[in-house]
């Protein structure tokens, strides 16, 4: 239960503990009442009204007791396998992340090994020595760096920028780095950093060795998903026999999916409301508390140990432009759900293929979740690789592959992903906040007319990419099905 | 650079820019005295191609931004219809001195009336002895509590609850007589709409 077994650094400023005090509040009392915010102002030295912004802007702390027994599964999966997409109790929860399980029900499990259905380098058994930390070592900084550039590695989180660009750019501003490890995972329908903790702790710490051992960062902090309990215990364990130790703190996150922006996330750390920053300027020119800050993903983190392991071999997987493997969360209506490493490149198809879907109709396919879009049987051969898969909204993303039957299920996903937007929205900016419910409302009331306009102006309106992405599973499903919005 | 096809100096943001050249455009959460802020998005052009904030954007590297192309202007309007319709309160209704903001900017595009259905918050807190709060009015631009948390550094008001939920608030739930507003009106004073009106 405890929280804050790794605390943030003594000397950075007060506010940064705030996330963590409302998380153990949140666990200790099931919500967080205003007597605690007005207790827990006093004692940080800041006004109760930043403490309430914070307090209630997360989507797993309550301002009021939770009434009721179990948390359901609100995700597509669960929905799917419980066969019924009624309006679900208060207590559900939007995602339990083991879709391969569906439909799930109270809290999360270590990710089971028998659920990665197909291994490569990431997922392979985890490492016993630190041999690929030495490797880099031996390189030396600078070419270390070089190394990491040249490999043409990039993020995992979901847009895949490139990892030695966003390094540079933090080094070059001169000034002590922080570096941030995103274990947030907060897409419903994405496990695969839960399977990585789970299951290569030691690989996940040993890429954050390296990315220390380059960047020099003045602090090291990991951002870890709040439900994904046995998740931070594994990499805790990993980080105790860690040799060399790292200085890591840890912080667990109270839950949103605007927590996949990065300046949201840093914000979310640095006890504000969770929302995200305008930019320029950006993380790596000034992020958390005005340092340059490198953010990166669980994922990206075991690719940088897997390619100190074997440098010429990396490039060797994947196509030129996006070498490498990568985790697809593959779930929905196929007989092997789980995860799936594959080369970067491979064809959609082939993956769904493999995965055994079992539709009555034609198999489609949501690509991305809730920021990407629905593809119809005739549009997956498609390879699997950053950028859009289908202009009307389809992308690979952090790697989320729900399998669907079409048409029958497409009307129903398609709501639940507007309403996802919906429900997320943080609120800062106008178009999304405002424009997302009433999406999903012209949906459900089949006025197709009015949603072409609505949906540019939430496109190009909104501030970050969970509003700018936010039309693409109405625009595809309309797109592919019109028929079935009627 | 060239401003709506016209050599022009790009001096900081674009929206410094523009406003410089004397060319209107509505900033409903950006204030001279504030930060940039970034969430009304009602400052939207056409930059070499691309629809941004004015606001946030640095006018130094664009070559060609247009506040008056097609595109613009017509996602600008449909900001300001949803904009719009968080407004059920009486209009008219006496606000502060920038209040007019909104007016103006309704006036200048001609937002389609009743495009959008109202969904506005309906508290209202008149607790202060010189100005109240009126939820009907609010657009959550956000302006208010910058100025009071970050110009003031008093941060009595904040915006608590996510999405469609947010609202302002004072405090954890009280007043604003109840809170440590010191009744120094920078909210007041930084508001584009009527939501926060002097009292009398
Ligand atoms: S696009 Fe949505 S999630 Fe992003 S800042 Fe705007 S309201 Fe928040
Ligand atoms: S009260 Fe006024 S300044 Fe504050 S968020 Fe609402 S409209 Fe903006
Ligand atoms: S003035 Fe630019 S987003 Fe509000």
């Amino acid at each position: 239960m405890a929280a804050m077994a790794r605390p943030l650094p003594p000397d950075f400023p007060i506010r940064s503990q705030l996330l963590a005090r409302l998380y153990d509040e949140q666990r200790r009392a099931g919500w967080i009442a205003p007597g605690f915010a007005d207790a827990i102002a006093r004692e940080l030295r800041l006004p109760v009204a930043e403490v309430w912004e914070a307090a209630t802007s997360y989507a797993d702390f309550r301002s009021a007791p939770l009434i009721g027994d179990e948390v359901r599964c609100a995700g597509l999966s669960c929905q799917l396998a419980r066969g019924a997409f009624a309006e679900m109790p208060s207590e559900a929860s939007h995602c339990l992340f083991r879709c391969y399980d569906a439909p799930a029900t109270g809290g999360e499990e270590p990710f089971p090994a028998p659920m990665v259905r197909q291994a490569g380098p990431l997922l392979a058994p985890d490492i016993t020595n630190t041999d690929r930390l030495n490797a880099a070592r031996r390189l030396g900084r600078d070419a270390a760096l070089n190394a990491v550039a040249e490999s043409g590695l990039r993020g995992r989180g979901g847009a895949y920028f490139p990892v030695g660009t966003k390094w540079r750019a933090a080094l070059e501003e001169r000034r002590p780095i922080a570096l941030v490890v995103n274990a947030e995972e907060g897409e419903p329908g994405v496990f695969k950093d839960r399977a990585l903790l789970s299951l290569a702790p030691r690989r996940v710490v040993e890429g954050i060795a390296i990315a220390a051992f380059i960047l020099e960062p003045a602090v090291i902090v990991v951002f870890a998903n709040g439900q994904a309990d046995p998740a931070v215990r594994s990499l805790e364990e990993a980080l105790d026999i860690a040799e060399p130790q790292l200085d890591v703190a840890i912080v667990r996150g109270g839950g949103g999916y605007v927590l996949g922006e990065e300046s949201a996330l840093l914000n979310a750390l640095e006890g504000r409301r969770p929302v995200p920053r305008t930019k320029p300027p950006y993380p790596v020119q000034s992020g958390l508390f005005g340092m340059p800050t490198v953010v990166n993903n669980i994922e990206t983190f075991a690719n940088l140990s897997v390619h100190f392991g074997d440098v010429p071999g990396f490039r060797t997987r994947g196509t030129p432009e996006t070498p490498g493997t990568k985790i697809l969360s593959v779930s929905g209506r196929v007989r092997l759900p789980g995860a799936y490493e594959v080369p970067l490149g491979v064809s959609l198809r082939k993956v769904v293929e493999q995965s055994g879907p079992a539709v009555a109709g034609e198999v489609a396919v949501l690509a991305g979740g809730p920021s990407g879009g629905f593809l119809s049987a005739g549009h997956l051969d498609v390879p699997l690789q950053p950028g859009i898969l289908h202009a009307t909204g389809a992308m690979l993303g952090a790697g989320g592959i729900v399998v669907l039957d079409a048409p029958g299920d497409i009307r129903d996903a398609a709501l639940a992903m507007a309403r996802f937007n919906a429900e997320e929205s943080c609120g800062k900016c106008t178009p999304c906040r405002e424009g997302t419910p009433r999406l999903y409302d012209l949906l459900a009331a089949g006025d197709v007319d009015g949603i072409d306009g609505l949906a540019e102006v939430i496109q190009f309106g909104s501030l970050c990419g969970l509003g700018q992405m936010a039309p693409g599973p109405v625009r595809s499903a309309l797109h592919f099905w019109p028929g079935v919005f009627a | 650079m060239k401003l709506n096809g016209v050599s022009v100096e790009a001096t900081g943001s674009l929206l410094d820019t523009v406003l410089a050249a004397g060319i209107a455009l509505p900033h409903l959460c950006k204030d001279d005295n504030l930060p940039v802020i970034g969430a009304c998005r009602t400052c939207l052009v056409e930059a070499d191609g691309r629809i941004v904030a004015a606001c946030s954007t640095p006018a130094a590297g664009v070559q060609e931004c247009a506040t008056d192309s097609e595109r613009a202007v017509r996602i600008r309007r449909g900001v300001l219809e949803l904009t719009a319709a968080m407004q059920s309160g009486p209009a008219g209704a006496a606000g502060g001195p920038r209040s007019a903001e909104s007016l103006e900017a309704y006036a200048s595009h001609a937002p389609r009336p009743g495009q959008y259905g109202l969904r506005s918050g309906t508290h209202a807190d008149l607790s202060n002895p010189f100005f109240s709060f009126h939820e009907d009015a609010c657009i959550l631009c956000a302006r208010c509590v910058t100025a009071c948390q970050e110009l003031q550094h008093i941060g009595a008001i904040g915006i608590a609850g996510r999405g469609h939920t947010a609202r302002v608030t004072p405090g954890a739930g009280v007043s604003f007589r109840e809170s440590i507003c010191t009744s120094c009106g920078s909210c007041v004073a930084a508001c584009p709409t009527s939501a926060l009106r002097p009292k009398g």
